[in-house]
């Protein structure tokens, strides 16, 4: 029970259902990429697989090998991939009983762990894992039945999602492990020691304004929040606001998911986020291709603003 | 700072340089991984293994004793964050039911709401939007939703034709504000797992329920002011429909 409830078990079942989009990618001849894009998903399915397992540095390799495949173009294509026809629309609401199970299940699963005493975080995890296998079963069942056509039709529907998503699949895998390696190399300090060279210490607001400032400009340069995170995290957020001395207590939890959502203010705001701001103003066939982000603009200065004073007020107010 | 240390910003400028230029971003992330390593001084692998018996005579950049590597630090993480990666199991569900008509069906579920207005349209949808983070549902709804849907729905409202552009870019902007404030609803969301993991790097180890909770009161200030935005947009349209 124990083993089978556990996130390796999760990994194993994702790490298959990859070798299966590999195999599928191979064969797949029609696609002048099928070669380096199915031996990508097969190397991310043995990292899925085998991660735990292998030496780190192995692992390192392998990832450093996908980076390469990626690197000379031959995994993701850019153009957006054709919709598929679709087959029938009589199933009427059923259809969504199979991506309602998903969240369905995964909360189960979590429930469980807390009822066995076990780590509810972890279980989450493990029931996202379940719930993928169990959404699977059910799309069989309203859609074309438990048969070995139908499986195979839904495994290659997922590996076209895949594909059309392509390497950037891994990027939140990568960015994290760029976190650890700033880490490593105490960027994060220098970029501490040198806001504190010009925010005093001891100004609360002060550190919140820039803690709050610096995610949104570092993400308006990235494009990214999820890539800034890391480093305003460990440059300014946990050593000069979560450690701060003085009279407050900060909840880390509260400081770490505003300063998150603060750098989705920068998100709205910058074209390095193409998929966001600059694609949709081609699709919708808009003249200006800034025009998404000029409609966001007073958006997302009045919930940046929001997000300042909620947390220093939040701070504020544990001050006896 | 002394110049030395200077050189280890230098993974950021390659992410910023990188990124502009519109190179691969897994290539960019790798490339300044491996430079602020480098000028770190840290080795490229850990003196274990195989690599123990070259300490002393590989040079120091290779390996060397008590350090540990880049790669070794690369390999880790990335399968200590595995579980970022999970969603890849929920795709051939969704991908079947999609191609059993998923999308249809959910249009003609949005379309019995009756908005009257451009912005109560948006904003139905924009909390559509939030419960697919509710749900964990992690998807680009600007291909699926908002192209094919919810623009030509907002276009079809009477009078919303006088201002084009504007409700197009208004239709886009609701969709990003459903989804950037939304995905933090769902413990299994990227958002909240990438601050979970990093927090843990810090030394802080948090709970993920913890971090869907505080995030409450800004999808709550997220939802208000869209309301307010949309609540302008309506009058404008009113107004210049009554210039006309």
């Amino acid at each position: 029970m124990e083993r089978l409830l556990s996130l390796e078990t999760a990994y194993g079942v994702t790490g298959a259902v990859l070798l299966l989009f590999a195999m599928l990618t191979w064969s797949d001849r029609s696609s002048p990429r099928h070669r380096s894009g199915g031996t990508f998903w097969f190397i991310l399915g043995l990292i899925f697989l085998f991660g735990g397992l292998i030496p780190h540095w192995v692992t390192g390799l392998l990832v450093l090998a996908m980076v390469a495949i990626d690197g000379v173009g031959r995994v993701s294509s850019s153009r957006l991939v054709e919709p598929e026809p679709v087959v029938s629309t009589s199933r009427g609401h059923r259809i969504f009983w199979p991506v309602l199970s998903i969240p369905l299940v995964t909360v189960i699963v979590a429930l469980l762990f807390r009822y066995l005493g076990m780590d509810v975080n972890r279980g989450a995890l493990v029931g996202l894992g379940f719930g993928g296998v169990v959404s699977m079963v059910i799309a069989l069942l309203v859609t074309s039945g438990l048969r070995f056509a139908g499986l195979k039709m839904m495994i290659n529907e997922g590996r076209r999602l895949n594909q059309s998503m392509g390497a950037v699949n891994i990027l939140p895998q990568l960015l994290a492990s760029l976190g650890v390696i700033f880490t490593a190399a105490r960027v994060g300090d220098l970029i501490a020691a040198g806001v504190q060279q010009f925010v005093p210490g001891d100004q609360l607001f002060l550190l919140v304004f820039a803690n709050c400032l610096g995610m949104a400009l570092f993400t308006i340069v990235l494009g990214n929040s999820f890539a800034a995170f890391p480093v305003i995290a460990s440059g300014l957020l946990v050593p000069l606001l979560i450690k701060t001395t003085g009279p407050y207590v900060v909840d880390p939890a509260l400081a770490a998911i505003v300063t998150l959502t603060a750098g989705s203010s920068g998100t709205l705001l910058t074209p390095m986020a193409a998929n966001f701001n600059i694609v949709p103003a081609a699709l919708l066939n808009l003249r200006d291709q800034y025009q998404v982000i000029r409609f966001q603009l007073p958006y997302a200065l009045a919930l940046w603003s929001f997000h300042v004073v909620w947390l220093w007020w939040c701070i504020r107010s544990t001050a006896p | 700072m002394e110049s030395a240390e200077l050189w280890r910003l230098m993974g950021i400028a390659v992410v910023v340089v990188g990124l502009r230029l519109r190179w691969r971003s897994t290539v960019v992330v790798v490339v300044a991984a491996l430079v602020t390593g480098v000028a770190a001084g840290l080795p490229l692998f850990s003196a274990e293994g195989v690599w123990l018996p070259l300490v002393g005579k590989a040079p120091r950049w290779l390996t060397h004793a008590g350090t540990t590597g880049i790669v070794n630090l690369l390999g880790k993480s990335f399968a200590d964050n595995r579980l970022m990666t999970l969603f890849i199991l929920t795709l051939p569900a969704i991908g079947m039911v999609e191609r059993y008509g998923l999308q249809e069906e959910a249009g003609r579920l949005i379309c019995r709401v009756r908005a009257a207005t451009v912005g109560r349209l948006l904003l139905v949808y924009q909390l559509f939007r939030i419960l697919h983070g509710v749900l964990g549902i992690r998807l680009n709804g600007h291909p699926s939703f908002v192209r094919p849907l919810v623009a030509p729905m907002a276009l079809g409202v009477r009078g919303s034709q006088v201002a084009i552009e504007r409700v197009k870019s208004a239709a886009a902007a609701a969709e990003n504000y459903g989804n950037f404030y939304g995905q933090n609803l769902s413990p299994v969301q990227a958002g909240i797992l990438l601050v979970f993991g990093v927090m843990q790097s810090q030394g802080l180890k948090l709970s993920v329920w913890d971090l869907v909770r505080h995030t409450l009161p800004v999808v709550s200030v997220s939802l208000l002011l869209a309301a307010l935005q949309f609540w302008w947009l309506d009058r404008q349209l009113q107004q210049k429909r009554g210039e006309q």
